[in-house]
Parts: C-alpha cells; structure tokens; sequence
C-alpha cells in the first residue's frame, strides 16, 4: 500500500570503505546492474536498504489496520471479500518487505519490536482516521494511487530483491486501486447522501495524499545517496506533480471539490474553503495545489497525531497476545527439525 | 499517551527461510512469488498457500528452504555455458534468471551425485548465452502442493482480486462522467496499470 518516500540518508556514505569496490558499486548502477545479495556493497547501502525495506514493511502492516476494522461493515458480499483480500494483500506484503531486510541483517523479530517501541516508524498517513466508508474508498483510491505511482518507479531501482518485491506487490495495488476507482464511482453515481460522505472522505484525505510522497526534496537530491545508488529513482515533488495532474481532473470530474481544509486533533475536517490554485496551467501543463500543512506532516511523524498511539497499541496487543503461538511453535520446531 | 517504554515479552529468533514459486497453469514452470518464514514444511506450505496461492492465478506452489539453495556467480553480462554432462546422482530442479533483477523461472532438472556438479551441469544444460545465474535444489528438497489443493482458481470467481475484474465496469461508470476525449486518454492510460 505504501512506499517508502525517504531512506536514511548518511552523511559520509563511504567513510573507511574501499574505494575501488565503491567505484565499481557506482559504476554497475549508472550502468543500470541490479544488485544482487551476494555482491560487495558500501555498509551504508546496506544500512539504508535494511530502513527502506523495514519502514515499507511496517507501513504494509499497520496500514492494513484501519482498513481491517471496516471488513465486517462492508456493504456487500463482494465489496466485503475484496476488502478481506486487500488486507491480506498488505500483511503479505510486510511478509515479502521484511525478508528483503532480513537478508540483510536484521532479523524480523527486532523490526516488529523496534516498531512497537517507536524505534522505527511507519507511513504517516495510517496515523489519521477512516471513519466512513467513504474513508475506505479514498485509501483505495487516493492512497493506493499515490503508492502505485511511487513504487511504480522504486521498481526501477537498483536492488534486486526489492525490486522483484515491488513488481509482485505493483500487480496487486493494481486491484486494490482498481477497486477503489470502482467504489468512488460508485458513490458518487449514488445518493445525495452518498455524495456527501465522499467529499468528506475526500476532504480528509487530499491532503494526506499530498504528504504521501514526503517533505519537500533537499537539493542536490540526485547527488545525495538514496538517489545516486537508485534506491528511489524519482523526487518527491516530481511524484507528487503527476500525482495532482492525474487526480485532480478525475476527482473534478466526479463533481468532488477540492478543499483546503483545517482540521482538529482527531483528524476531523473543521472547515473547508475550495483550492483556487488547483486550476490546470495551459503553459506548463501541470495542476497547480496548495502545498499541505507541512507542520502537521511532522508533528504526526513525532507521534501526535490522530491515531499513532491507537495503532501502534493495537500492534502491541497482537504482538503480546502471540506470544504463547510463536512460543508453541518454536518448541514444536525442536521436537522435529525441519528437512535442511 | 501511547507507553513506548512499557517491556515487551522476549523476542525469539527467526524462523526457517523459505523460497516460494508459484505455477499460474498446470504443467507450466514454477516462477518466483517470495518469501516466507515457517518453523517446518507443512507450516510453510499452509502459508504459501494464504499468502501467495490467492493472490493471482495459481495452480500449484512449489517451496524450498532458502539454505538448500545453491547458485552459480551472478552475471553482470550472461554467464558461460560448459560441457559437463552425465545423468549419475539424484534430481535436481534448476531454475534460471533471465538478468539480474529479475525473477528466477523453474527451466528443468539435471542429476548430479552433489551440488556443485548439479550447478556444472545444469550450466551445461540452460545457459544459452541469455541468463545471468543458474539455482539448483535437491529435488527431495522442494516440496509441492498436490494438484487437487488450488482447485480455488478453477471453480470460482475470483475476479473481485484481480485488476481486471473491475476494469470494464469502471470504464463503464468513467463514460457517465467525462467526454470522450478525457475518456479515450483515460481508457489509454488504464491499459498501463491493468496487469
């Protein structure tokens, strides 16, 4: 569902390395060589794939938190079965992420534990509400739209295991961004009543989409790191343009309007005036938008937003109620060893 | 306040890695699908079957454990063939990876009395001059699903999981709301996400 917008950055990336092996390293991405495990990479290649694999992992799972709760109030048999599957899309996807990090380093129980403790974190859009249906169909829509487009692009990136992960996980955000497209169209060829709870939901979530794709990039962002050794190949800002030029015709096409809003510590929308930016430029062709609150972007980073201490509890409950299983079955490992 | 500080319950170490592939038609070859961690085999495969049996059409998994793998150098330009031969020794699965970054696909067997001459020969056998790595496990390592157990994709719907099972009813409600210029643009660029 989520991608990871923003590895770790090292400041002196190759300190103490050799640097014939880094000169190679270097020369094998420009030349578009996918890396592959077994093959000699600078440490702080390796540190900030294990963060990027780890923070898109953790988003998957706690992503699929508030979508979960709306399983048993879906509001039909196949919009209820395809909801069970996306959610279980998306703890597959942690399963998938989390290996691409553990074959380098760190092993899985450290990455849930490190998540539960605020070690590390996850996609700031899980932290906000979904208190509609409506709410369902803009994560599917809007959410999963603004992931395909970002790992569309990581699928580009140089490291092979994450990039063979992005593929896999791409084919599947395709249907669950397929199925939201089908129940935003859905809502808003429906009732008034309908409608309504679609600009809410809209409301709530645009700009949270516009956040989806980071902070403003730092400059220079093609010399630094992430980008230099393709662990993303596109700017955040770049993202976010194509995202706008794609999603705001369409949501004004839909009859949805597109608000600057204020919201309160719950998340919820207090007031909403329309976007007079977001107009198409004929000159360059883009969509213009109001920038989001960037100081609420990061004051929900640094846990205080809406719902960081409700999933990251919910994590916890699990995590501790699973005990005793993992306890059981790691015992029952003993007694009969698996074949090597 | 959320309490980051309160102790969790010991941590305990990973569980054994597996590979998993996945077959989209019966009789067709086993393509990588990921990964898992499960204490033993039928662990692993109930799980491949949850996790990576529904995602899209498949008729059958095959998994092994990661450690039964053994794998020639990765190749930045395609690797070099051989001539060993010989047909001594147990069954061996060979898969191959078209470049690197890529998946790896099941390509056939080889026999060899151990690792290193299964590599040998499966070189032999598969490098055509257009793959980058060659996979070979004991075939008494990998572990299938019998034929009978993803009957799922046969004999139901499962549209509701696939790209494709909305595609035409949202083409359909898209040509309410726009014009046809917008739309013929929409409908062109839907292509591309349609997998």
């Amino acid at each position: 569902m989520s991608g990871a917008a923003n590895p770790v950055e090292p400041l002196c990336p190759c300190e103490g390395e050799d640097p014939d092996k880094v000169a190679q390293f270097e020369q094998h991405i420009a030349e578009g060589v996918h890396i592959e495990p077994g093959d000699w990479m600078p440490e702080a290649y390796r540190m900030g794939m294990i963060g990027m694999a780890e923070h898109h992992a953790n988003s998957e799972i706690i992503g699929a938190l508030p979508e979960g709760e709306w399983i048993t109030r879906a509001p039909s048999l196949r919009r209820k079965l395809a909801l069970t599957a996306k959610v279980q899309d998306e703890v597959g996807h942690g399963q998938m992420l989390y290996r691409v990090s553990q074959e380098l380093g760190k092993s899985r129980d450290d990455m849930l534990r490190d998540l539960i403790t605020g070690k590390t974190k996850y996609h700031n859009c899980f932290n906000y509400p979904a208190p509609t249906w409506g709410d369902i169909a803009m994560i599917q829509w809007l959410i999963d739209g603004a992931a395909i487009m970002n790992q569309k692009t990581l699928a580009e990136g140089a490291y092979g295991p994450y990039v063979r992960t992005m593929n896999r996980i791409n084919m599947e955000e395709a249907f669950h961004f397929k199925s939201g497209e089908d129940m935003v169209l859905t809502l808003m060829s429906g009732t008034k009543g309908q409608k309504r709870m679609t600009q809410e939901a809209f409301d709530r979530w645009w700009s949270i989409s516009l956040m989806f794709f980071g902070p403003h990039d730092k400059p220079n962002a093609e010399q630094r790191p992430a980008m230099k050794w393709r662990m993303k190949v596109e700017k955040n800002d770049s993202l976010r343009q194509r995202f706008v030029d794609r999603f705001a015709p369409a949501a004004k096409d839909l009859g949805l309007i597109i608000n600057v809003c204020q919201k309160d510590d719950s998340g919820l929308v207090t007031s909403a005036r329309e976007d007079e930016l977001c107009v198409l430029d004929d000159t360059t062709g883009n969509w213009g938008f109001t920038d989001p609150d960037w100081d609420e972007f990061f004051r929900v980073i640094r846990g205080n937003g809406p719902c960081n201490a409700h999933r990251l509890s919910l994590r916890r409950f699990s995590y501790e109620q699973g005990e005793w299983v993992r306890r059981a079955v790691a015992n029952g490992a003993v007694s009969s060893p698996p074949a090597a | 306040m959320y309490d980051f500080d309160r102790d969790l319950p010991e941590g305990k170490p990973d569980d054994a890695h597996w590979a998993i592939y996945t077959r989209k038609k019966e009789g067709g070859p086993a393509r990588w699908a990921g990964y898992l961690d499960a204490v033993d085999v039928p662990l692993a495969l109930q799980y491949a079957r949850e996790h990576y049996g529904q995602d899209e059409a498949c008729t059958g998994i095959l998994i092994h454990r990661h450690e039964a793998l053994t794998d020639s150098e990765y190749g930045i330009d395609p690797i070099a063939g051989g001539d060993a031969c010989g047909d001594d020794g147990e069954a061996w699965i060979v898969f191959t990876q078209r470049r690197r970054g890529m998946i790896h696909i099941e390509a056939g067997s080889v026999h060899a009395p151990d690792a290193d001459t299964a590599v040998s020969r499966a070189r032999s056998a598969f490098a055509d001059g257009h793959i980058s790595n060659i996979r070979v496990v004991r075939d008494v390592d990998c572990h299938q699903t019998s034929p009978d157990e993803l009957a799922i994709w046969r004999d139901h719907d499962m549209s509701y999981k696939l790209a494709r099972g909305y595609s035409k009813n949202v083409r359909a409600k898209w040509a309410q709301f726009r014009n046809k210029t917008d739309f013929d643009q929409y409908a062109r660029e839907d292509i591309k996400d349609h997998y």
